[in-house]
């Protein structure tokens, strides 16, 4: 019995604070969608064992937001938290930044955590705003329509497990294990957005 | 670009859907309707009026407090806060709008987007500060745009009651250079009057131009939505005949499905 209600514990999610945007969108929907929830701005080694999911929003420029990822000293601990296997879920720039850079900012340096960089979107206008069918062999997203608000994305992943057009393809959502990206704005998309956080969360 | 299959244009492909927009005008933290300045009829509440919209399909929302400037903004921002907290879609939130730090509170309380209309005429700089500081992706500047008796184009701020000294074409060319993310292109002489968008006008903003337009006054019915989006609008708002519940959002999306325009389409 204590099992049971063990295997069903709610997630413990914790939602990176890097100053860059606003939190309140995201944060209602985790807490709604019905687990427990803390906001971080500092990495600490207790995460390591009270927390099964970090999610690390992102909003602004690349360079801004990889300077606030090294400043407070998450560059270390994010890479410790994925050699552990841990659950880790980048959201819009919060994606871009798990990979190596970015056109925006070509002296910085991502996580390196996949392998590629950002490009410019290829259409005029941009930013990108607004609602895109995505393009996906997996159920939770097929034929989904998410919310985008961007102007560099990446191109080409081997682990891109969605994708779009604006002007040519781009990556929507990328995996690898426990290793989630989404370049779209869950918090954002409906119903579609909560019960896709609800899925990555649990 | 929105016309499901058609070749891709000089922007090459884009999945990229058109929006339904409804607006709600709001004073006090409450939904309104302006019968003239000073009769103000109770509508309802924000929050609900917003989840209605939402489920109804609604892409994103723009609400305008027309009394801010007044009863000064904590009413408007405990509603922003309510509406954050309760919708999972993205909405704007414009009316007296006046510095910086009004929009710091706005996007504090949790607006995805703010929209400018006088104070962007009279503090063109306040765009770029918004640009700057949050992107161009949260600053939609709403034009107010009037066809003159001898046909030229104006612009008007104070909710139109005033002839702003700027030439048309320059505002446009301005605010574009001065990076707001998105026009709200209102047609005064359209406005309220049921006989459509000016396709006219929204014809020069075709897939050349830098932003996206949201097409704004004159919707009577969904044929009209139709007509805005061939005519070159990324986005069309609307107000009056979604609140006297003339057509659902979702009677509007369903049509312009019909007729093979990419929309969100939330009816499956």
């Amino acid at each position: 019995m204590s099992l049971a209600l063990n295997n069903t514990r709610a997630s413990q999610v914790a939602v990176i604070d890097l100053n860059s945007g606003n939190l309140l969108s995201l944060e209602t929907a985790i807490k709604t969608a019905g687990f427990s929830l803390t906001t971080v701005k500092k990495p600490n080694d207790d995460l390591l064992t009270t927390c099964d999911v970090l999610v690390m929003p992102g909003q602004g420029r690349f360079a801004y937001v990889m300077q606030q990822i090294n400043d407070t000293g998450w560059r270390e601990f994010l890479q410790e938290w994925v050699r552990n296997g841990k659950r880790l879920v980048g959201i819009c720039v919060g994606m871009q930044v798990l990979f190596e850079g970015s056109e925006e900012d070509p002296e910085t340096n991502g996580l390196g955590l996949f392998k590629g960089r950002c490009q410019k979107l290829s259409h005029p206008k941009t930013p990108m705003v607004g609602w895109a069918k995505l393009d996906s062999y997996k159920l939770t997203m097929k034929d989904q329509y998410a919310y985008f608000v961007n102007s560099y994305a990446i191109s080409e992943c081997h682990f891109g497990t969605s994708k779009v057009n604006y002007g040519s393809s781009f990556c929507a959502a990328v995996q690898r294990g426990n290793l989630y990206g989404f370049q779209f704005h869950p918090e954002k998309s409906g119903s579609f957005g909560r019960e896709l956080i609800k899925h990555v969360c649990q | 670009m929105y016309v499901n299959n058609e070749k891709p244009d000089i922007n090459g492909e884009s999945d990229l859907c058109a929006r339904i927009i409804p607006c709600l005008d709001v004073a006090y933290g409450r939904v309104v309707k302006g019968t003239n300045f000073k009769e103000l009829v109770d509508m309802g509440d924000p929050v609900q009026l917003a989840q209605m919209y939402e489920q109804q399909g609604a892409d994103e929302l723009v609400f305008l407090d027309i009394k801010a400037s007044v009863d000064g903004q904590q009413s408007a921002l405990d509603m922003v806060y309510q509406v954050a907290t309760h919708l999972s879609i993205p909405f704007a939130v414009g009316g007296g709008i006046k510095a910086l730090e009004d929009v710091h509170r706005f996007f504090h309380a949790g607006a995805d987007k703010v929209t400018l209309n006088t104070m962007a005429v009279e503090q063109p700089e306040l765009i770029n500060q918004i640009a700057t500081q949050y992107g161009s992706q949260s600053i939609v500047v709403a034009v107010d745009v009037n066809q003159e008796v001898d046909g030229s184009l104006a612009i008007y701020t104070h909710g139109g009651s005033k002839l702003a000294p700027v030439d048309y074409h320059s505002w446009i060319e301005e605010i574009v250079d001065r990076g707001a993310g998105e026009i709200l292109l209102t047609a005064m002489h359209k406005d309220g009057t049921g006989s459509g968008f000016d396709t006219d006008l929204l014809a020069q903003f075709g897939a050349g131009f830098p932003v996206q337009v949201i097409a704004s006054g004159g919707a009577k019915g969904p044929q009209d939505f139709l007509a805005a989006v061939h005519a070159g609008a990324d986005a069309v708002l609307a107000a009056g005949l979604f609140h006297r519940g003339e057509y659902t959002v979702g009677e509007v999306k369903a049509y312009l499905i019909n007729n093979n325009i990419k929309i969100r389409n939330t009816e499956c």
